[in-house]
C-alpha cells in the first residue's frame, strides 16, 4: 500500500527519524507523522513534499490527505515541506517534483497517512470519552459522538501517547467528499495579494547580492578577466570566479548587475564555438540519412510488413523541432546563508533532494544540517530540476562568507539554460486501403536529453562521490546513451498512443554540446507533433476522415479511443465562420489521454488560433478546476512554442536574449479553451504535462486544412 | 536625496537616482509583492502605479517617481482589505505559479480605475503587456470581466435611479 520511503507511521516524539526533521512543532501541537501537525487549538497543517510551481500541487495534495483525515483543505494551513527523506518522491527516491507524477505517486500513500491519523484520533477520543471507538464519527475535523462534537484538537494529547493504527481501510470513491469536487487554490489568496513567497522574495540579515557572467558558448571557461574597473564600482565586495564564470557581489543587486558590464573576459574557444542552427539541423538530417541508429523498440515483423504493403502508399516524411528554453517567469535564484555548523538555502527548486546534495557535496557539512526552505516556484517547467545556480551561490558564498542572494537575469536565462534539445524526425507508415496502419517506423536524431540531465543532478544525487568518479560516471552515461543504449525521454511518444501491429523505433544521438534537460512534456513534445501530423497525412492519402483513421488504429487502446471519440462528436458538431478551419490531434503522455480540436484562421500569413477544445482522460480529477486551468495553460504554452519558439546559435552562442526575441504568447493572442474531462474513478494519471503534446499538430493539421501546406518544422511559419 | 509616496507614506532614498524603481522598492524598502521578470520593460511582471498609471519599474528611474504617488499591490488590497479585482483573482482560481499576478493585477486596476466598465477589447489592450507563462490569460480575462461587468451593472442601476 504503501510507495517507497514514504513515514507514515513514525515521528511520535521520541521516535527515530533519520536525521534532524524540519518540523517545527507550535502551539504544541501533534506531529503524528512526516506530512501533518494538529494543535489543540484544532489547527491542521499539512507538509506538502511536492514543490508548487503552479500545478496546484498544494491544494491536490491537501485535497487528498484531507478527504480520508475528514478535514476540509481549505481550512488547513498548507507548507511546503522541509528537506528530509521522508518527503522523497516514491518514484524518484529522491525529494523532487517532476514526470507529472505526484499526484499519481502520492495518492495512495496520503490517503493512509490521512485515514490512519483519523483513526489514531478516534481511538484517542474513545479513551477519553469512554465511548466505543465504533460509536463515535468524525465531520470536518471534529470527532462525533452523538449530538455532541469535539475538535480534533481536544485530543492530541491523549493521541500524542497511542500507536498509530496502520493499513486504516481506505474509502471508497463513492463517499469521497473533497476529490473530484471542485475547490479554491489553498495558494491563491496569497497569490493575489503579492503576500507568496518565492524564492527571489528571500531576505537574510546581512546579506549581499551577486550576479554571475557566464560565457556565451556554454561550457566555455575563463581563460583571464580584467576586474579592474568592476571592483571599484559602487556597492561591490568581491569579484569571484566561479567554475560556470565569473561572479560579482555587491551590497545591492543593481549595484552588481551594473559593476557585472565593467568586467573583460577572455572565454576559451570550445567545439561548440564554431555550431549555427542551420548546420545542427543539417547535423540533424546527415544522421539519420546514415541510417545507424541504435533500436529502442520494436513490435511485430515492420520490415516483412513494409515489404508486404504496396510501395507506393507508404509515406514516409520528416519534421523537425528546433531548441527551445523555459523562460519561467521567475528567474533562476538561491539565497544561501552558511554558518560554522550548517547552511540554510530559499530557493525554488524542483530537485530538493539534490540541491541539498549539491550543498552537502561543496561545503562537506552534514547533510542534516543543511536545511532547503523550497519557496513557491515563480514556473518550473522542468528549468528549476536543474542546479547550476545552486553551485553557483555555494561557491560564492563560500568565497565571500557572508549570505549571499544570487540572482539571474533574463539574458542569463534564456542564453546560459539547458534546453529542449532539438531534433528530426523521420517517420515511415503504411496502412491498408481501409486505414489500418500495418508498418510503422519512426526515428529521431538529436541530443539526449537524460544524460545531460543526469550529468547535472549526479553531483547532488551522489554528494559523497569523489569528483573523479562522478566525472568518469557521468561520461559512461554519455557515452552509453550515444552508441548502445536509447534514452527513453528522447523517443516517447513516437509509437505509444496507438494501436500498431509492426512498428521499430530507433534514435541517432547528435549532441553539439548544447546543455538539455526536461522541458514540459519532454519527448512527447516533438514527438506528438511527427506522429499527429503523420497521423492526418495518412488519412488525407487514404480519403479518410483524421479521426475515422484514428479510431481505426486504437484497437487495444480502449481509453484513448474513447476520448478520441467524444473529441471527434464534439469535432463534427462545430460550426465555425468561413474562414476558420479545425485541426484534430490526440496525443498519450504521463498516463493520461488528451484529444485536441483547434480553430484556426490564417490571414496574410499569420496563423490565429481562436480556440481549442480540449478532451482529457486522466483518471479520476481530484481537483477538476485545477485539471481545467492545466489544460488552459498547457494549451497557452504549447501555442507559445507553436508559433514563436526557437532558441538559435550563432557561433555557439545562443541568439535570443529577452522577451522581445524570445517571444510568449500574449493575452491578445491567446485562445478560448474548453476544456471536457471524462468521467472516472480509477486512480488519478499526470496532468501538468499531457495537455501540451497534441497542439502544435493540431494547428499544424488545422493550418493545411486553411492553406493547403503542411508545415512540417517547428515554429509553424507559412511559405 | 529622492522623496515619494509610498502607498500613502512619505518615504526618501538617499542611494544612486538611477536605480530602476522595482530595485528600491524591493531591496530598500523591503516589499517583494512586485516582481522582477525581465529588466527590459518587456513582461510586467513589475508593474506598479506612478499617480495612478500603471507602469513598468524595472526599467524606470526611481528619480522619476521623484514627488508622485507609487502605489505596490500591497497598497492596492491586503488579504483582510481585499480590491475587487483581488477578490475576483480569487473566485476564478486565476493563479497558477502567481509570480506575475501582482503585475496583472496592478495593470488591471489601472485600467478599472480608467475604465469602470471596461470592454474585452479594453482588457486585451491594457494586458497584452503583462506576460503570464502559466498561460492564466482565460481566468484573468475573466475575472477583470466580473469587475467590469458589476461596474457596468452598478452604472445601469445608477441610470436607472437617475432617470
Amino acid at each position: 500500500m504503501v510507495g517507497g520511503g514514504i513515514v507514515v507511521a513514525v515521528a511520535l516524539p521520541g521516535c527515530a527519524f533519520k536525521g534532524p526533521h524540519p518540523i517545527e512543532v507550535t502551539d504544541a501541537g501533534f506531529v503524528p507523522n512526516a506530512f501533518l501537525q494538529i494543535t489543540p487549538d484544532n489547527h491542521v497543517t499539512f507538509y506538502c513534499p511536492s514543490d508548487e510551481m503552479g500545478q496546484g500541487i498544494r491544494t491536490g495534495l491537501a485535497t487528498i490527505v484531507g478527504e480520508e483525515l475528514d478535514v476540509n483543505p481549505a481550512t488547513m494551513l498548507v507548507k511546503a515541506a522541509g528537506s528530509h527523506e521522508d518527503y522523497n518522491n516514491p518514484e524518484f527516491r529522491v525529494q523532487g517534483t517532476g514526470g507529472s507524477n505526484a499526484v499519481r505517486v502520492f495518492y495512495e500513500p496520503l490517503r493512509q497517512v490521512g485515514a490512519d491519523t483519523r483513526a489514531l484520533l478516534l481511538n484517542a477520543a474513545s479513551l477519553d470519552l469512554g465511548i466505543p471507538a465504533d460509536q463515535l464519527l468524525t465531520a470536518d475535523g471534529f470527532i462525533v459522538a452523538g449530538d455532541r462534537r469535539y475538535p480534533y484538537g481536544d485530543f492530541v494529547e491523549t493521541a500524542s501517547s497511542l500507536e498509530m493504527p496502520i493499513a486504516t481501510e481506505l474509502k471508497a470513491p463513492s463517499r469521497f467528499k473533497y476529490i473530484g469536487a471542485d475547490a479554491p487554490r489553498v495558494d491563491a489568496l496569497a497569490k493575489a495579494t503579492g503576500t507568496a513567497n518565492f524564492g527571489i522574495d528571500a531576505d537574510v540579515p546581512g546579506m549581499v547580492y551577486a550576479v554571475v557572467v557566464r560565457p556565451p558558448v556554454a561550457g566555455s571557461k575563463a581563460l583571464s578577466f580584467d576586474d579592474s574597473t568592476a571592483r571599484v564600482a559602487p556597492g561591490v565586495l568581491a569579484v569571484v570566479p566561479v567554475s560556470s564564470g565569473v561572479a560579482v557581489v555587491a551590497e545591492r543587486y543593481w549595484q552588481a548587475n551594473q559593476a557585472a558590464k565593467k568586467l573583460t573576459i577572455d572565454w576559451e574557444e570550445t567545439p561548440l564555438s564554431t555550431v549555427t542552427s542551420e548546420q545542427v539541423r543539417q547535423d540533424l538530417s546527415a544522421a539519420l540519412e546514415a541510417d545507424n541508429d541504435t533500436e529502442s523498440t520494436r513490435a511485430g515483423d515492420p520490415e516483412k510488413a513494409f515489404a508486404d504493403a504496396d510501395a507506393g502508399t507508404i509515406l514516409e516524411t520528416d519534421y523537425y523541432a528546433p531548441f527551445l528554453a523555459h523562460a519561467p517567469m521567475e528567474p533562476l535564484n538561491a539565497t544561501l546563508r552558511i554558518t560554522e555548523d550548517g547552511a540554510d538555502l530559499w530557493t525554488g527548486v524542483q530537485f530538493v533532494g539534490a540541491a541539498q546534495g549539491v550543498l552537502e557535496r561543496l561545503t562537506g557539512l552534514p547533510r542534516g544540517n543543511i536545511k532547503i526552505h523550497n519557496q513557491f516556484l515563480g514556473g518550473g517547467f522542468g528549468r528549476r530540476a536543474t542546479l547550476s545556480h545552486i553551485v553557483e551561490v555555494a561557491e560564492i558564498a563560500l568565497s565571500v562568507d557572508k549570505p549571499v542572494q544570487l540572482l539571474w537575469s533574463r539574458e542569463d536565462d534564456l542564453r546560459h539554460g539547458f534546453y529542449r534539445p532539438a531534433a528530426m524526425m523521420k517517420i515511415k507508415a503504411a496502412a491498408d486501403s481501409e486505414g489500418h496502419i500495418t508498418a510503422w517506423q519512426a526515428r529521431r536524431s538529436g541530443a539526449n536529453i537524460s544524460a545531460q540531465t543526469f550529468k547535472n543532478a549526479l553531483p547532488g544525487v551522489l554528494p559523497n562521490l569523489p569528483t573523479g568518479l562522478l566525472n568518469g560516471l557521468a561520461g559512461a552515461m554519455d557515452y552509453v546513451f550515444k552508441n548502445w543504449a536509447v534514452d527513453g525521454s528522447s523517443v516517447e511518444g513516437l509509437h505509444e498512443t496507438y494501436s500498431l501491429p509492426s512498428y521499430q523505433v530507433s534514435h541517432a544521438s547528435v549532441d553539439h554540446g548544447l546543455p538539455t534537460t526536461f522541458w514540459r512534456s519532454v519527448g512527447h513534445s516533438y514527438t506528438s507533433f511527427a506522429v499527429e501530423s503523420m497521423m492526418d497525412e495518412l488519412a488525407e492519402a487514404k480519403q479518410l476522415d483524421p479521426v475515422a483513421l484514428r479510431l481505426k488504429n486504437l484497437n487495444d487502446k480502449p481509453r484513448m479511443q474513447n476520448v478520441v471519440a467524444e473529441a471527434g462528436q464534439l469535432m463534427a458538431a462545430m460550426t465555425v465562420p468561413e474562414n476558420h478551419h479545425l485541426g484534430f490531434a490526440a496525443h498519450s503522455s504521463f498516463g493520461t489521454d488528451v484529444a485536441q480540436i483547434a480553430e484556426v484562421s490564417v490571414t496574410e500569413g499569420q496563423i490565429r488560433v481562436h480556440k481549442v477544445t480540449c478532451v482529457v482522460d486522466c483518471g479520476l480529477a481530484v481537483n477538476p478546476d485545477i485539471v481545467t486551468a492545466q489544460l488552459e495553460g498547457a494549451v497557452m504554452f504549447a501555442l507559445t512554442a507553436a508559433l514563436y519558439g526557437s532558441i538559435d546559435l550563432e557561433g555557439g552562442a545562443v541568439v535570443q536574449s529577452n522577451f522581445h526575441n524570445y517571444p510568449i504568447l500574449r493575452m491578445n493572442e491567446s485562445p478560448a479553451v474548453d476544456v471536457v474531462i471524462i468521467e472516472s474513478e480509477t486512480p488519478p494519471t499526470g496532468i501538468g504535462e499531457p495537455g501540451v503534446p497534441p497542439l502544435a499538430p493540431a494547428v499544424a493539421n488545422a493550418v493545411y486544412r486553411a492553406t493547403g501546406q503542411r508545415l512540417r518544422d517547428l515554429p509553424l511559419q507559412l511559405a | 536625496m529622492i522623496t515619494f509616496s509610498l502607498n500613502g507614506e512619505p518615504v526618501r532614498f538617499n542611494g544612486d537616482p538611477s536605480t530602476p524603481l522595482l530595485w528600491v522598492i524591493r531591496d530598500d524598502f523591503k516589499l517583494k509583492g512586485s516582481k522582477f521578470g525581465c529588466g527590459a520593460g518587456l513582461c510586467g511582471a513589475c508593474t506598479m502605479h506612478l499617480d495612478g498609471t500603471a507602469i513598468k519599474t524595472c526599467v524606470l528611474p526611481v528619480a522619476a517617481a521623484a514627488d508622485k504617488a507609487v502605489t505596490t499591490i500591497e497598497g492596492l488590497g491586503n488579504p483582510e482589505d481585499l480590491h475587487p479585482l483581488q477578490t475576483a483573482w480569487i473566485e476564478h482560481n486565476v493563479p497558477q505559479c502567481g509570480y506575475c499576478q501582482s503585475g496583472q493585477i496592478m495593470a488591471a486596476a489601472a485600467l478599472i480605475a480608467d475604465k469602470p466598465s471596461a470592454s474585452s477589447e479594453d482588457v486585451d489592450n491594457a494586458m497584452s503587456g503583462n506576460i503570464c507563462r502559466c498561460g492564466c490569460y482565460p481566468r484573468i480575462k475573466a475575472a477583470i470581466m466580473s469587475v467590469a461587468a458589476s461596474a457596468l451593472s452598478y452604472d445601469a442601476a445608477a441610470t436607472e435611479a437617475n432617470s
